[in-house]
Order: C-alpha cells, then sequence, then structure tokens
C-alpha cells in the first residue's frame, strides 16, 4: 500500500496539500535546527569538549594552509625578481656597455635591462657587505661591469634558454642565472601542499569520527524514542534530521573555535616572524584568516560536521529495529 | 481489508509461532483475537505492521501485498495504521499532550491544527485535565489510554490494539471498548488482542481464537 494507495478512509483524512506538506517540512527543520542547539546547550562542558576537539583537528591544516598561502605569494614576488646578470668582459668602457645594454634590451623576451657600471658594482657591494675599509686598499677595482636583465617570462626553462642565447653575444664574459633557488622553492612549495593536503584530509576524518562517536552516543541515548518514532511512520530522514543539525553545530562550533585559536596564534607568533624576516632583510608577515578564509574554514567544518553525524546515524539506524 | 493467506512465521529459523493462517477481515469490521499467553497474538499484529515479515505466505492490507512495499514506503504504510501497544510506547521525557502529537509531527500537520486533534484525542480517553503531566506521573492504566489517545489522533482506517485494557480496572475497560466501538462505528476496521474473554464474550464481535500459533476457532457474533 503506497501513499496514494491508502485505504478509502484514510486518502480522506490524511490528504495534504504539496504546500502545507512543505510548510511541515520545513517547520521540523527549524525545530529540530532548534531543539539540536537546546541539546548542545544542555551539557554545555561536553559540547565545548567536542567542539574543541574538532578546533584542534582544524588548525592545524588551516594553518599550514594559510603560511602556504603566503609563501606563494612571496614566491610569485620572487618570480618578479629572478634576473639574469650578464658580466661584462674585462677593459670594455662605458661606451661600450650602454651599446651592449641596448644590443640586449632589444633581444626578444627580455622585458628590462639595468647597467651596473663597474664603480657601480662597487658601490653595491661595499654596502651589502659593510667591508669598505678592505676593499679601499685595493688599488684597482676587480669588479666587471655588469647588466641585470628581467625577462618578461620568468619560468626556468625559458629563463635558462635565454642565458644561453645571451651568453654567446660578443663581449659577455658570463652568463649568472640563479634559478637552483628559486626551482627548490617551488618543489618545497609542491611538497608543502601535498603534505597539507594529506594532513587535511586525515584531520577531516579525524573530525568525522569526532562527531561521529559524539553523536553515536546521542543516537544511543534516544534509542528508545528512534524506535517508537519508527513504529508510528516516522521516515529515515526524519529520524535523522536532529542528528544532522547537531552535527552541524557541533562543526560550526569548532570552526568558530578554530578561527579564534588561529587569531590568537597569529597574535602570538607574528611579532617573532615579522622580526625574523626583517633580520634577512624580508618584508614577511604571517597571513591573517580574512573573511573569505573564515568562511571557507566554517563551511567545511559544518559540511565536516553534518557528514559525520549523516554517517554514523546512517550506521546505526539500520541496527536499530522495533520492538 | 486484511487478507492473510496462508501465514507462517518463525522466529530463528526453527520455532514456529504462527502457522497457516487463513483469513480475512473485511473493511469497517471490529475483530477480537484471544489466545493463550504466547499464542502468537502480538505476532499477528506485528504482521500486519510489517514490523515482521511472514517467512511463509502472504499478508495483504487493502489489497496490497505489504511484504513487497518498498522500505521507503513502510513509514507512509505505517502512518494509515493506529497502534495501541501491549507497552504503551511512550517517550517518558515529553508530556502527555506531546506524545500524543507525536504521529501528527511526523507527518507536519500544521500545529494549531495538530494542537486540536490532540486535545479531541485526550477528550475521547479522559485525560485533557493530564495533556501537561510526563508519562511518568501517570498510573499504568492512565499511560495505556494515552497510548490509545496517540493511536486514534490520526483518524487512521485501520486500529490495532495490543492489550489495550491490560491494565485498566472492569470500569475502565468497558469505557475503552466501547471507544474501539465508537471508532468501529464510524468506518474504522479495528483489531483487538485480548485475554479479558468475559468482556470479549459481553461486546459479541467476531473473535478469532490462536493456539499455538494457529486460528483454532474463527466466530462471528452470534
Ligand atoms: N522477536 C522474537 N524472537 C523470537 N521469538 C519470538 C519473538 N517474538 C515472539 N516470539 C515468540 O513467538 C511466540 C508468540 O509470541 P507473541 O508475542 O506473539 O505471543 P502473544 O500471544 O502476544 O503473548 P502475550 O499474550 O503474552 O502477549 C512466543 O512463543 C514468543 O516466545
Ligand atoms: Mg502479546
Amino acid at each position: 500500500m503506497s501513499r496514494d494507495a491508502a485505504p478509502a478512509r484514510g486518502a480522506r483524512t490524511h490528504r495534504t496539500t504539496a504546500g502545507s506538506r512543505w510548510r511541515g517540512w520545513l517547520r521540523h527543520h527549524r525545530a529540530m535546527c532548534l531543539d539540536s542547539a537546546r541539546r548542545l546547550l544542555v551539557h554545555p562542558l561536553g559540547s565545548l569538549m567536542t567542539m574543541l576537539a574538532i578546533a584542534i583537528a582544524l588548525v592545524l591544516p588551516a594553518g599550514l594552509w594559510l603560511t602556504l598561502d603566503s609563501a606563494r605569494l612571496l614566491d610569485a614576488e620572487l618570480e618578479q625578481s629572478a634576473t639574469l646578470t650578464l658580466y661584462l668582459e674585462h677593459g670594455i668602457g662605458e661606451d661600450e656597455a650602454r651599446r651592449l645594454e641596448a644590443t640586449v634590451a632589444a633581444e626578444a623576451g627580455v622585458a628590462g635591462t639595468r647597467l651596473v657600471t663597474a664603480a657601480e658594482g662597487m658601490a653595491e657591494f661595499q654596502q651589502a657587505l659593510g667591508l669598505s675599509d678592505a676593499l679601499h686598499r685595493l688599488d684597482e677595482n676587480p669588479l666587471p661591469a655588469s647588466i641585470v636583465v628581467r625577462p618578461r617570462d620568468p619560468s626556468p626553462e625559458v629563463v635558462r634558454a635565454q642565458a644561453e642565447r645571451l651568453g654567446e653575444l660578443a663581449g659577455i664574459d658570463e652568463v649568472r642565472l640563479d634559478l637552483a633557488w628559486l626551482e627548490r622553492l617551488r618543489h618545497l612549495a609542491a611538497l608543502g601542499q601535498r603534505v597539507i593536503l594529506a594532513l587535511g584530509v586525515l584531520f577531516g576524518l579525524g573530525v568525522l569520527l569526532v562527531v561521529g562517536n559524539t553523536i553515536r552516543l546521542a543516537v544511543e541515548n534516544r534509542r528508545q524514542e528512534i524506535e517508537v518514532v519508527t513504529l508510528i511512520g516516522a521516515t529515515h530522514a526524519f529520524v535523522r534530521r536532529p542528528f544532522l543539525y547537531s552535527g552541524a553545530w557541533f562543526g560550526l562550533g569548532g570552526g568558530l573555535l578554530a578561527c579564534g585559536l588561529l587569531v590568537l596564534g597569529r597574535d602570538w607568533l607574528s611579532a617573532p616572524v615579522t622580526a625574523l624576516a626583517a633580520s634577512y632583510g624580508a618584508n614577511f608577515r604571517l597571513p591573517a584568516l580574512g573573511m573569505e578564509g573564515s568562511a571557507i574554514l566554517l563551511a567545511c567544518s559544518t559540511l565536516l560536521g553534518w557528514l559525520g553525524a549523516w554517517i554514523t546515524v546512517s550506521r546505526h539506524l539500520a541496527g536499530i529495529r522495533p520492538r | 481489508m486484511i487478507a492473510f493467506e496462508h501465514v507462517g512465521k518463525r522466529y530463528g529459523g526453527r520455532f514456529e509461532a504462527l502457522a497457516n493462517l487463513d483469513f480475512r477481515v473485511r473493511r469497517g469490521e471490529m475483530v477480537f483475537l484471544t489466545g493463550h499467553s504466547g499464542a502468537g497474538k502480538s505476532s499477528l499484529l506485528r504482521l500486519i505492521m510489517r514490523l515482521e515479515r511472514p517467512t511463509r505466505g502472504r499478508v495483504l492490507v487493502a489489497g496490497h501485498d505489504i511484504d513487497r512495499l518498498h522500505p521507503t514506503q513502510v513509514p507512509f504504510y505505517r502512518r494509515q495504521i493506529g497502534v495501541v501497544f501491549q507497552d504503551h510506547q511512550l517517550l517518558f521525557d515529553r508530556s502527555i499532550f506531546h506524545n500524543v502529537a507525536l504521529p501528527l509531527e511526523i507527518q507536519g500537520i500544521e500545529p494549531r491544527e495538530a494542537a486540536r486533534r490532540v486535545r479531541a484525542a485526550l477528550d475521547k480517553v479522559g485525560l485533557l485535565h493530564r495533556e501537561k503531566a510526563l508519562p511518568i506521573e501517570l498510573s499504568g492504566g492512565e499511560q495505556q489510554r494515552v497510548g490509545i489517545a496517540r493511536a486514534v489522533v490520526n483518524k487512521p482506517a485501520l486500529l490495532l490494539a495490543d492489550e489495550p485494557t491490560g491494565n485498566l480496572d472492569p470500569q475502565l475497560s468497558a469505557d475503552i471498548m466501547t471507544l474501539f466501538e465508537d471508532f468501529h462505528r464510524i468506518g474504522t476496521t479495528v483489531m483487538i488482542a485480548s485475554h479479558d474473554l468475559a468482556l470479549i464474550t459481553r461486546l459479541r464481535h467476531r473473535t478469532l481464537r490462536l493456539h499455538d500459533g494457529r486460528l483454532v476457532a474463527d466466530e462471528e457474533a452470534a
């Protein structure tokens, strides 16, 4: 006997329009949303513990992800500053050097050039090392003039090919390109990404387990209620609903706590990190989560909580048979 | 309304709780089900509710083989049946009012309409003044009547009752039976499992008698 094949009297008394059924459904959602929130507040400490466990599981991957994200920004900045240095042969005069610079600037794929004369090179060198005294004692400037080239496309392969081409120009002694560290950084970033992905998956599973365990206890506590409502015609969806909302609330609470922990952590670490970066001459600040990041984190945590509840309740519903 | 076709039910593979049951209950009929303890009365009712499935034969309700219902249809099927359980099956953390309202809540009935129906049902079993009480504050007989109110609140087409007068004194038992007869009179099919032979005989309805899971007598009211 399906819904439409109800016994005659039943069909009359149970007729409901689609609209009223939809309103009833919404009403139940609202009621369960509030009811599950109320149940969390009945045991504030227990709920807080669960949320804290979720928050802890979320903080590590979220924090690492933020760090990596800002490292990516740094990476992009570094790529911008990826340059080739063409050292000119000794004995090339300044006029000759300027001509060479113009030739290089006209090459395809060159975004900009800057000529560093031997004297300027010396000055920069002294400033960077603070060795003015020692170098002053040298009679002759040992540094060659150089042309700093900023390539249009900073990807390592292109830059390497360009270096080879430019090296064949007359008057160029040596081409120096320091790409190794850039590449290393890039590999490191890729590695970091994978590690964070793996951690994210693992800790996400952790959240599922935490929520699942809490919800499992809730299901056990309300076993009799589940049996009774099943006896009188509750659908699985109806039975699941309050637990799904509980799971979502746990997730949301955990997410909020995680956001809070990230803010605290940033405050805690930002002064020493900025100081450390400054000592390397870099201008690096610890990244903040921001509105978008917080929204993503909260959405993920809520979804995880909901999913954890769904898996657990579905697994347990199969085992609950009304007596 | 109900048709059992050579129905057998075994629990755990060996023990035969019901054997070769073959009978029909017409729409709007009122039927008593009797038999010694363990005869299989509850099992028979559970088959109709599709809480158990027959190991043999078919159970048809309103012409449909309920064993063939898809699991997702079962809840909607159960909503058509009002059931009074032998052990009440009330929720002890909810007021009487909310216990009776449960079937309507499950169906998403609008709260004001639900409240009206709940009060009408509670009034019928004489417990309207206790609507705010918790089940634990009620006597066994009163709890039984709450169970009855919950079973009828939905105005089901089929009403099943498992020992609905088990805990009641003779006067209340008679009142409750009168209530069932009222439902019978407005066209509800009613099936009541009961030990209370004196009451059954007095009420003169068709009676199915089970013995060790077999139908040993099917007596029309004289
Ligand atoms: N879930 C079950 N598993 C195994 N055996 C069961 C189960 N339910 C009932 N039985 C057995 O089936 C037989 C019939 O039980 P049932 O509950 O239908 O009897 P009853 O007529 O309702 O008895 P009572 O009047 O005491 O309620 C009994 O022997 C009982 O032990
Ligand atoms: Mg029984």
